[in-house]
């Protein structure tokens, strides 16, 4: 003990010897790595929701023209029967001249049609989606023909582009889908009131459009795909997962084969999501005949992307629970069964739920697989069951950044936003579950 | 206080209640029990006493085939409960938990409720009929391990809330709710403070009225304030077997005498 003592010289305590310092200043080091690396993290993370926020969240507002337009019964009801069946023979075409009548006999009588103005130019300010909103208006509403309504209608998206400050008087010049007149008989109706923005509740409520109409285009179709699936993988991935997690880990012998297994489940949780989608296309729609595009495929694709996750974190929050817990109830006679579900499984809850919950916001964004099953398809009915064509969230996303309309990248982000909403509430219902199971043992 | 106190010695009255005959059991390659023969006799508390290691906490979860949850483990010989063999085939080991009850070394209650603790034993093996038996049932229980004044109050307050000594009391209590005929009890005393230890002792001596009582103690003290027949192992072997005044005052083997004595160990 005498000579390890003798090496240490006999300094004061009030000052810090070379070696001591030698540490504080590798801990001050680490503590400023860690700093930095928290640093770079949040900043990545700032400017991501920046530059989310700032592209997307125009795509919740939408330019709206409001004017009275007649509707005059000759051409609308023919027949004269109010029957929504017989009115229906009407076609857009029809409406889109009585709508551009009523436009522009509005903008003139209000005054604020710049001079020498051409009529082409003044129904150009209305979007190419407004004379199918006013027909369906119609024909939900029999009784509106003959009288003169008040209606909102969507601007064109040069229009509406103008007032976000993506179109500028400059570029009209150059652009076929508007002029500059157009523009300035904008400023000028939204002066007398005719032209207001407000909350686009279409944007998540209505089906896609074409690419000549991104005011009109919407998520409706993709949130009702995506919520069907993820129906379809809570029914099927919660089940399968939790089942053969407690089976492999409370009741399966510890052999070669349980290894073998136990080795699959890890690699399948690393396969690429891409490969899933091709196994789907083999398996449930060349081999099973399912049809396409259909959130049956699509939830059945992502289940079995999903179960893996599911098995490993289900298995190692069985596995966290004490051993002398299930010792206790084998030792006053229980089953291995009502061990495992009156004792076990309700401490091993909240783990479950984290990856479970964890499990679905990864399938929610997933959107390879669901390329090569077809769900990129461009659909405007909206789902009625599982085996209906449908859209889903981020495969919408992709679609859109694919459009040329500039007005698209703001719909991409804005559906974007909708998607994160989607993945924050399933986090909160995974902290919320998580807090009122949490027991201490 | 004399720590070598001996327990008074009644053992006349008693029949046999478990016969292990030639007792084998391997982990794998390892041979951790060789050919091992106790009697238990009912009303009586044995204890098994030995250095770490020495297979008495194997011996005792043979009786009651809690190795049958170790895969690895082999158990050979035969095992008489009332002379039944438990190691039959035909034997349901769940069924035969609730005749042979234990105590673990760790207290470790249910994260639940101090009734339900108690209540769950009689509740799965179907013992009750009602909701009032079933809460004669768990006051008695918490009666016999002297736990019921404590906890009357607060018999809905979370089980783990309670103090080492009242958790390890309260798993007693769960034990003997199911009325065991045998209760085993691995080092209950081992993570207990000396006036829990005492507490669990005085119990321990209050319930071999009613069944027969296996302890596994690394104190040689506390085996021989409680028991009233001692068996000592070491290295996998029953050494010595007889009761406890014997033991401690006149062993036969020499290996018992250096154990008790503080050589070995």
């Amino acid at each position: 003990m005498s000579d390890i003592s003798s090496h240490r010289e006999r300094g004061s305590l009030l000052v810090a010897d070379a070696r001591t310092k030698r540490r504080n200043a590798a801990e001050a080091r680490f503590r400023a790595y860690g700093m930095i690396a928290i640093g770079v993290a949040m900043a990545a993370l700032v400017t991501l929701l920046v530059s989310i926020f700032g592209n997307g969240s125009s795509a919740f507002r939408q330019t709206f023209v409001t004017v009275p337009i007649a509707l005059p019964a000759e051409t609308l009801d023919p027949s004269g029967s109010r029957d929504p069946a017989e009115m229906a023979k009407v076609t857009t075409i029809g409406y889109g001249n009585v709508l551009k009548a009523g436009v522009v006999a509005a903008v003139r009588e209000a005054g604020v049609a710049p001079e020498g103005i051409a009529d082409n130019d003044i129904s150009g300010i209305l979007s190419q989606e407004a004379p199918a909103q006013l027909r369906s208006m119609v024909l939900a509403n029999p009784e509106l023909i003959g009288t003169t309504v008040e209606t909102r209608l969507l601007a064109h998206g040069r229009i509406d582009g103008f007032f976000k400050g993506r179109v500028t008087m400059q570029s009209a010049e150059r652009d076929s889908n508007v002029t500059p007149e157009r523009l300035q008989l904008a400023t000028a109706m939204r002066d007398a009131g005719m032209m207001s923005s407000g909350f686009n509740w279409g944007f998540v409520t209505m089906p896609d459009a074409s690419d000549q109409r991104p005011e009109a285009a919407g998520l409706g179709v993709a949130i009702l795909g995506s919520l069907y699936m993820m129906a379809v993988v809570l029914c099927l991935s919660v089940p399968i997962g939790v089942a053969a997690s407690i089976y492999l880990e409370e009741f399966a012998p510890k052999n070669r084969w349980t290894d073998v297994i136990e080795v699959n489940i890890s690699n399948l949780a690393a396969v690429p999501s891409i490969v899933f989608g091709i196994l789907g296309l083999a398996m449930f729609i060349n081999f099973a005949h399912l049809p396409q595009s259909a959130p049956i495929v699509g939830g059945l694709v992502l289940t079995l992307m999903t179960v893996p996750t599911i098995i490993i974190s289900t298995r190692a929050a069985l596995k966290a629970v004490p051993p002398s817990i299930r010792d206790a109830a084998l030792g006053i006679g229980a089953s291995r069964m009502q061990t495992v579900f009156h004792h076990v499984l309700p401490l091993a809850m909240p783990g479950i739920l984290t990856g479970t919950i964890i499990g679905l916001a990864q399938a929610l964004g997933e959107t390879a697989p669901l390329l090569l099953i077809g769900m990129v398809a461009f659909v405007r009915d909206y789902p009625g069951g599982l085996f209906d064509p449908s859209s889903a969230l981020p495969v919408q996303v992709y679609n859109w950044t694919q459009r040329s309309d500039p007005a698209f990248v703001e719909r991409a982000s804005g559906a974007i936003i909708v998607l994160l909403v989607f993945l924050i509430c399933m986090n909160a219902i995974a902290i919320i579950l998580r807090r009122r199971f949490e027991r201490r043992w | 206080m004399n720590d070598m106190r001996i327990a008074e010695r009644d053992v006349s009255t008693s029949e046999t209640k478990i016969a292990a005959r030639g007792v084998q059991v391997h982990y794998g390659t390892s041979h951790a029990l060789k050919d091992v023969d106790v009697d238990i006799l009912n009303g009586n508390v044995t204890a098994f006493i030995g250095p770490s290691g020495c297979g008495k906490s194997t011996f005792l979860r043979c009786l009651n085939r809690m190795n049958d949850t170790i895969a690895a483990a082999k158990v050979s010989g035969s095992i008489k409960l009332d002379g039944e063999d438990i190691y039959d085939p035909k034997v349901d080991p769940v069924q035969l938990r609730a005749k042979v009850g234990m105590v673990f070394q760790k207290p470790n209650p249910f994260p639940k409720s101090i009734y339900d603790n108690v209540a769950y034993g009689p509740k799965i093996h179907g013992l009750t009929r009602s909701k009032a038996e079933l809460d004669n049932v768990v006051e008695t229980s918490l009666k016999k391990a002297a736990l019921w004044n404590e906890v009357k109050d607060r018999l809905h307050a979370p089980g783990t809330g309670l103090s080492g000594g009242q958790q390890q009391r309260l798993c007693i209590a769960r034990a003997v709710a199911t009325s065991p005929e045998v209760l085993l009890m691995d080092e209950p005393c081992s993570a207990l403070d000396p006036i829990a230890t005492a507490q669990v002792e005085e119990l321990i001596d209050e319930l071999r009225g009613q069944f027969a009582v296996v302890i596994v103690t690394h104190s040689m003290q506390q085996a021989a304030r409680v028991s009233q027949k001692t068996a000592f192992f070491h290295l996998g072997n029953l050494v010595e077997f007889g009761e406890t005044g014997q033991i401690f005052t006149n062993p036969r083997d020499p290996r018992t005498e250096s154990y008790i004595s503080g050589r070995i160990g």
